[in-house]
């Protein structure tokens, strides 16, 4: 299984994205309201560097996954057991944007139909892609989706121009200060792309070389979408309705109205979001199940996704009943131990060991 | 053959799960909802009224009289959700208010209720656009002016908004005012219709909503006074919001008139002298096209293109002047004053923005005026 620079640039920025649609500009918002954009602006920074680092990671271990390299790094009781970690992290990510999905079109759209039955269509197409080729496939229609998914984000955030008002984010700085700016980046910058994906995925790329640059770019695409994204919502709304917007996004394109004629068109991008996650939880899914595979030992990876995606689906179930788990945004434990620890930490004394130990073979 | 057939079975019930067939609702299904109107009730509660409009009346103007191309329902309830809920039950139709243009607000609920309340719904419930006018129903009551038959269009509610639309006063979307009462440095501005009795032919005449003015609203929307129609263009062109007005000054020692068009509507803050934020100049700009002239004199003539042009910016900044000290005595700051003292002084700014109301009415606003004469119209002198 090998996918292409190309295909991996896509994935990337497909799956940060979605994630960036949803959910980090109210989180910054909500802490340093027209700053925000410094805080997202930062956090974007924070994110390239963390994407740096794990692409550092990488290099040093080309011909291995995360699974095979932290076993060789760390030995394999240690190993296995930080690498658990980083399956927690990737299962739980899949049930956010799977639960948020189902949540938001349950709201928006499909008022009567059952969540298990939006859960099962996207879990069952997660799979199918699984199933078919795992990586590759989800490769080709990262590929095909990408292009369209890309641009009609970016197109949608300049539907607005008569809406806008430059002023809103006046004063800069003065209101907030750094340390309303500094929280907004704390509590944003987790949610804003998944760099441990990368761990993962590098492992299949054709060429190490021009993989590494298109997950660079793909990382830098989605990092100005997201602060250009922020910017305009608070054009648009000014900064104390944009702190209160759960899914900005879907806000503006309401707001939209061209010549009093191209109105609501949001029912053209919710489709759009649709596919975007798709393109995400089916990059977890497999990366889960793959890794699993790894780790256990049993060769068939396709079953164990299977297995994954019914855990998943009652997980989610299970979530959507018991308010409090499914609202584990602003965890402390999360936002300020498991996250830093995920993005940060390990992959950060990976770097470290796998630097020492190159350094004493020559 | 068995793997073929369940594969064609699975693939329809994909099919039909997919594409919402559960939570389908058909266009004769639905019951547009172009107005809305909020009306104070007894026992804390408000009443709800939803313009409905009637599809296939809507296109057939000759039929006017005992079929109306709308119907108005409306129920009691302890919030807006609830009310609508009680007329929902009442209708065949699923409710749909994404093309909703008008929200209309009575004065005596702006007078006996918290109009704040009302915004939740708007901004949380996404069935809502906020790209509708939220406007004031001044004397009656909100809902008869959902009743009201108008002349021209099919419906009250789509008059309002094209009559707005088209006289350049396009910043009034309930999303511009929802934003504007949660800004500091703000208060919003509503226009305010009133329900007249207009003979509109020989024959018979009919009661119709007219543009009375506009109210200018505290931070707790209350109603603090209302601007009349010859004072509220200059103010809505003073809080940038206007696009283009009419204005008429007395010429040739009152003795005649002059019109004109004024468009490209523009205002500027400063500070004076750069740095005194207790002394405000807000500068008004547009260009100006003379289109009426009641004196014999020939106004190609430089000279008087001149003295005309000087004079139109004496006249528009004596009056401008006083619809801001006007403005000022009641206390709301509709220019947005606060929010360019807000952006400049920021640090200022934190020491006066609560109680902004009250602040504001000693601030001292100059007015200045920068209009150009673009053109005095397509002849020199009068016809003789």
């Amino acid at each position: 299984m090998k996918v292409s620079g190309y295909q991996i640039f896509w994935m990337i920025s497909i799956s940060s994205m979605i994630i960036f649609s949803y959910l980090p500009i109210k989180l910054a918002a909500e802490k340093s309201y027209q700053d925000s954009w410094i805080s997202i602006l930062l956090g974007g920074l924070i994110m390239m560097t963390i994407t740096w680092m794990v692409l550092r990671v990488c290099r040093q271990n080309m011909d291995k996954t995360l699974v095979g390299f932290m076993k060789d790094l760390l030995g394999t009781v240690l190993g296995k057991i930080i690498v658990a970690v980083y399956f927690l992290h990737w299962f739980m990510q899949m049930s956010l944007i799977a639960k948020g999905t189902a949540d938001f079109q349950n709201l928006v759209m499909l008022h009567n139909t059952p969540m298990i039955v939006i859960l099962s269509c996207m879990m069952f197409l997660a799979v199918y892609a699984l199933y078919k080729g795992g990586i590759t496939v989800i490769g080709r229609c990262a590929e095909i989706i990408g292009p369209f998914f890309v641009f009609m984000l970016y197109a949608q955030l300049f539907l607005n121009p008569q809406d806008m008002d430059i002023k809103r984010i006046l004063p800069i700085y003065a209101d907030s200060g750094w340390f309303s700016i500094l929280e907004g980046t704390l509590s944003s910058v987790n949610y804003m792309i998944d760099p441990s994906i990368i761990l993962m995925l590098f492992f299949f790329a054709e060429n190490k070389q021009t993989a590494s640059r298109a997950i660079l770019w793909g990382t830098a695409v989605s990092m100005l979408w997201g602060v250009i994204a922020t910017l305009v919502v608070l054009f648009v709304t000014g900064p104390s309705i944009a702190a209160e917007l759960v899914v900005p996004i879907y806000s503006l394109s309401k707001y939209v109205s061209i010549l009093n004629f191209v109105q609501n068109i949001d029912a053209i991008f919710i489709p759009l979001w649709i596919i975007g996650a798709f393109i995400k939880v089916a990059v977890c899914l497999f990366i889960l199940s793959y890794g699993l595979s790894e780790w256990t030992g049993f060769t068939n990876w396709k079953r164990i996704g299977c297995v994954i995606s019914v855990i998943w689906l009652a997980y989610v179930l299970y979530g959507s009943h018991n308010i409090r788990i499914s609202n584990t945004l602003r965890s402390t434990l999360l936002v300020s131990f498991f996250y830093p620890l995920v993005y940060i930490g390990i992959p950060l004394i990976l770097w470290f060991i796998g630097s020492i130990r190159k350094h004493w073979k020559t | 053959m068995m793997r073929t057939v369940f594969l064609a079975f699975f693939s329809v019930g994909l099919v039909l799960s997919t594409s919402g067939c559960t939570d389908f609702v058909e266009l004769n299904q639905l019951a547009f909802i172009i107005g809305t109107a909020i009306d104070y009730a007894e026992n804390g509660q408000i009443e709800v009224s939803q313009q409905i409009v009637i599809p296939s009346k809507k296109e057939d103007p000759s039929k006017r009289e005992g079929s109306s191309s709308f119907f108005v329902m409306s129920a009691k309830g302890k919030d807006v959700f609830q009310a609508t809920q009680k007329i929902q039950l009442r209708m065949s139709r699923k409710l749909m208010a994404n093309h909703r243009m008008i929200i209309a607000i009575s004065e005596e609920y702006f007078k006996k209720d918290d109009v704040r309340k009302l915004f939740d719904k708007l901004i949380r419930d996404p069935a809502n656009n906020l790209r509708d006018t939220i406007v004031m129903i001044k004397g009656g009551s909100a809902k008869e002016f959902l009743m009201l038959n108008h002349p021209i269009e099919p419906l009250s509610t789509i008059a309002v908004g094209k009559e707005l639309q088209i006289n350049g006063m396009r910043s009034f979307s309930s999303r511009q005012f929802v934003i504007e009462t949660l800004t500091k440095g703000a208060r919003p501005f509503m226009p305010v219709l009133q329900i007249e009795n207009v003979k509109l032919s020989k024959e018979h005449d009919s009661p119709v909503a007219e543009l009375h003015g506009f109210a200018v609203l505290d931070h707790h929307l209350k109603v603090k006074g209302i601007l009349g129609l010859p004072e509220a263009p200059g103010a809505i062109w003073m809080s940038g919001k206007g696009s283009s007005q009419g204005a008429t000054i007395p010429w040739n020692n009152n003795k005649d008139v002059v019109s004109f068009r004024l468009t490209r509507l523009q205002r500027q803050m400063t500070s004076a002298n750069g740095h005194d934020p207790k002394h405000m100049v807000l500068t008004v700009k547009a260009q100006a096209y003379l289109l009426e002239n009641t004196s014999q004199q020939d106004m190609s003539e430089v000279e008087n293109m001149m003295e005309l042009q000087k004079c139109l910016n004496k006249q528009i900044q004596k009056e401008l002047q006083s619809t801001i000290e006007k403005v000022q005595q009641w206390g709301p700051d509709v220019f947005g004053i606060g929010e360019y003292l807000h952006h400049n002084y920021p640090y200022w700014w934190k020491s006066q923005r609560d109680d902004w109301d009250d602040k504001f009415k000693r601030i001292e606003v100059t007015v200045k005026t920068d209009i150009i004469l673009r053109s005095i119209g397509v002849s020199g002198a009068p016809v003789k």
